[in-house]
């Protein structure tokens, strides 16, 4: 377990990673109360382009806190976040959008009775050019477009761009959520149990799309209970304990009985 | 970019269907279909009524001077319920811009002995202010249920209960209970009866093109996708940035701006206000938009069915005093239409997905 804690993050040897990296994502001692729950006391970690981070711990550990603070959905209440090594504010979701990082949620947050790339543009519709912009008329090709576009890249499968999502199985439905973000995202993109209600085929094809994801260059913080999938799909691990995460590896040759170890017994960290 | 682990698929079709023909989609729709139950009606009329009355020109511009007012509602309604919210008060609304106006006209159009013997000496000026008067008052009014809605976080449904009370109470306030009448028989003539060519009624003309222009809005424009996905998942709608209170604003303020307009139309049709009456304006409008395909519970929303399904209480009513049964029996009728609608909405929701 030691030898686990020391094996933390930063090194350029991390096999797959560039060795010049610098982190997409980081935070630096994050902390975030809700009341008098501290759920956040300190989390660091970093997340690189083109990796798949897997961000594990017990049952309020501060995952979905720590995931959703670097989204934009809860505002800090002390610690630093950075960009690229620039350290930026962000007090919303819409500023995180800004600055390339989207959220996938948990309940996907769609609109059910909006078409498939109504949803990958809700909120963010594209405009015609000309006197139309100013009456705020859609343009429906170029989404449509694009939407297909985002949809093929990540070989996601859907029977047609103008069904409503609510006719789509739940596989689908995360499926276009994780697209919609990759197509935002400029730099990161966060999960939160993104299979958590699937069946064994769609849990195949939402890790499909996030691998397709990170392959993008972006970073993918990927919030997930099984860890003995974690071990085998992502390419590092943060592990989280008691609002700070104990440790970062990569996942090659980590053991199933060590990460727990350390999700259940380990110290703080200052990571 | 470096890739660390490979993507194991090769995308190949992502469509595994193409989309429905246009012509399917139109044949399917409910628009479509309520329209060929509008024709059925029309033909059963028709065939049944002495010597084809209801086919007559004459009938066609009633029918179409009777529908303006609800047309005009139900597509103020479309935009509120796709967007998942309610405006019980849209009656009262009428009759509290109607009263503004009415007072508005009488004030400005002359000395009061005029005005009682009914001659404006001002006409023109006080019914281009009558006018004005009525939008803003209604506007106002859907301004204010909003603020309601968005202050209290109590759904649209208590609070434009609640309005409704309060905006027929102002308007017995205003007037002591006793309507205004004796307005200029201008508005009537230039307005009100007005027809263009002689044959199509101001009112009417006036609904198909704020309805065209409704249509426009809700399917082509961004605003009526915001509406509609706010109806769908207002959780969705907030998480996608879009500014609810907002836009329910404005829902609001659009369907107070055309019940403004309903209530002048109203005066100008009958050259006086009447403060007893549209008490079944909401509930018909509702029925309207429901049976035209727009989803009771949001999310779905079609201004073209609910223009159609708004002709559907003057075709029944005036079919059945030519065919001298009890207009009574139309109030039956639409209920059971909506019951169809209603019941044919809940089984496409609960249809597999």
């Amino acid at each position: 377990m030691e030898k686990l804690l020391e094996a933390d993050i930063t090194e350029a040897d991390d096999p797959g990673l560039e060795s010049t990296a610098q982190p997409v994502i980081e935070t630096r001692g994050i902390t975030k109360s809700f009341g008098h729950v501290e759920a956040l006391r300190g989390a660091s970690l970093r997340a690189y382009p083109g990796e798949v981070l897997a961000l594990i711990g017990d049952n309020g550990a501060g995952k979905s806190t720590l995931a959703n603070v670097i989204a934009g959905v809860h505002a800090s209440d002390g610690g630093e976040l950075l960009l690229r090594g620039n350290s930026v504010d962000v007090a919303s979701v819409r500023q995180a959008r800004e600055l390339g990082i989207e959220i996938v949620y948990q309940d996907l947050a769609q609109a059910p009775d909006l078409t498939v790339s109504q949803n990958f543009f809700f909120g963010r519709e594209l405009l015609v050019r000309g006197f139309g912009r100013i009456l705020g008329k859609l343009d429906e090709q170029s989404m449509r477009q694009r939407t297909k576009e985002a949809m093929t890249l990540l070989g996601a499968q859907v029977p047609s761009l103008t069904v409503p999502v609510s006719a789509l199985s739940g596989g689908q439905r995360q499926a276009i959520a994780v697209a919609r973000a990759v197509m935002w995202a400029k730099a990161a993109i966060i999960m939160d149990e993104p299979t958590a209600a699937l069946g064994t085929k769609q849990t195949a094809m939402v890790y499909d799309a996030v691998r397709a994801a990170a392959d993008r260059g972006l970073a993918v913080i990927l919030v997930s209970h099984d860890i003995p999938k974690m071990i085998e799909f992502a390419d590092r691990m943060a592990i989280m304990r008691h609002g700070a995460v104990v440790s970062q590896m990569p996942t090659d040759g980590l053991e199933l009985v060590d990460v727990l170890t350390t999700m259940l017994t380990a110290q703080k960290d200052e990571a | 970019m470096n890739l660390t682990k490979t993507s194991p698929h090769t995308s190949a079709a992502t469509f595994s269907s193409s989309e429905p023909p246009l012509a399917k989609r139109i044949v399917t729709s409910t628009a479509f279909m309520i329209a060929v139950v509008v024709l059925i009606l029309i033909l059963i009329f028709g065939l049944l009524s002495p010597n084809g009355v209801f086919l007559g020109p004459t009938n066609f511009r009633n029918l179409a001077l009777d529908s303006a007012q609800l047309i005009l509602l139900a597509v103020g309604m479309t935009f509120l319920l796709g967007a998942g919210e309610l405006d019980l008060s849209i009656g009262a609304n009428v009759i509290l811009s109607s009263v503004v106006a009415a007072k508005v006209i009488t004030f400005m159009g002359g000395t009061p002995e005029e005005v009682l013997a009914g001659n404006y000496s001002n006409a023109g000026v006080a019914i281009l202010l009558g006018l004005l008067a009525a939008m803003v008052t209604g506007t106002l009014f859907g301004i204010v249920n909003a603020t309601l809605v968005n202050m209290l976080r109590v759904n649209s449904f208590i609070v434009t209960l609640a309005m409704m009370s309060v905006g027929s109470g102002v308007a017995y306030i205003i007037t002591g209970g006793v309507n205004v009448s004796a307005l200029p028989r201008e508005l009537q003539r230039n307005f009100g009866s007005a027809d263009l060519f002689g044959v199509v009624p101001i009112p009417a003309l006036i609904a198909v093109l704020i309805g065209a222009i409704a249509w426009f809005v809700m399917t082509r424009l961004r605003f009526g996708t915001h509406t509609v996905g706010m109806g769908s998942s207002i959780r969705a709608a907030q998480r996608a940035g879009i500014n609810v209170k907002l836009q329910r604003m404005k829902l609001f303020g659009i369907m107070g701006l055309i019940a403004g307009l309903v209530g002048f139309i109203d005066i100008s049709r009958f050259l006086t206000t009447n403060i007893q009456g549209h008490q079944g304006d909401a509930l018909a409008a509702i029925a309207a938009v429901v049976i035209g395909g727009t989803s009771l519970f949001g999310g779905r929303a079609s201004v073209l069915g609910s223009m159609i399904a708004a002709i559907i209480p003057a075709i029944l009513i005036n079919g059945l005093v030519i065919m001298r049964v009890g207009s009574f029996y139309q109030l039956v009728v639409t209920g059971v239409i909506l019951l169809i609608a209603v019941g044919i909405d809940q089984r496409r929701r609960a249809a597999p997905s």
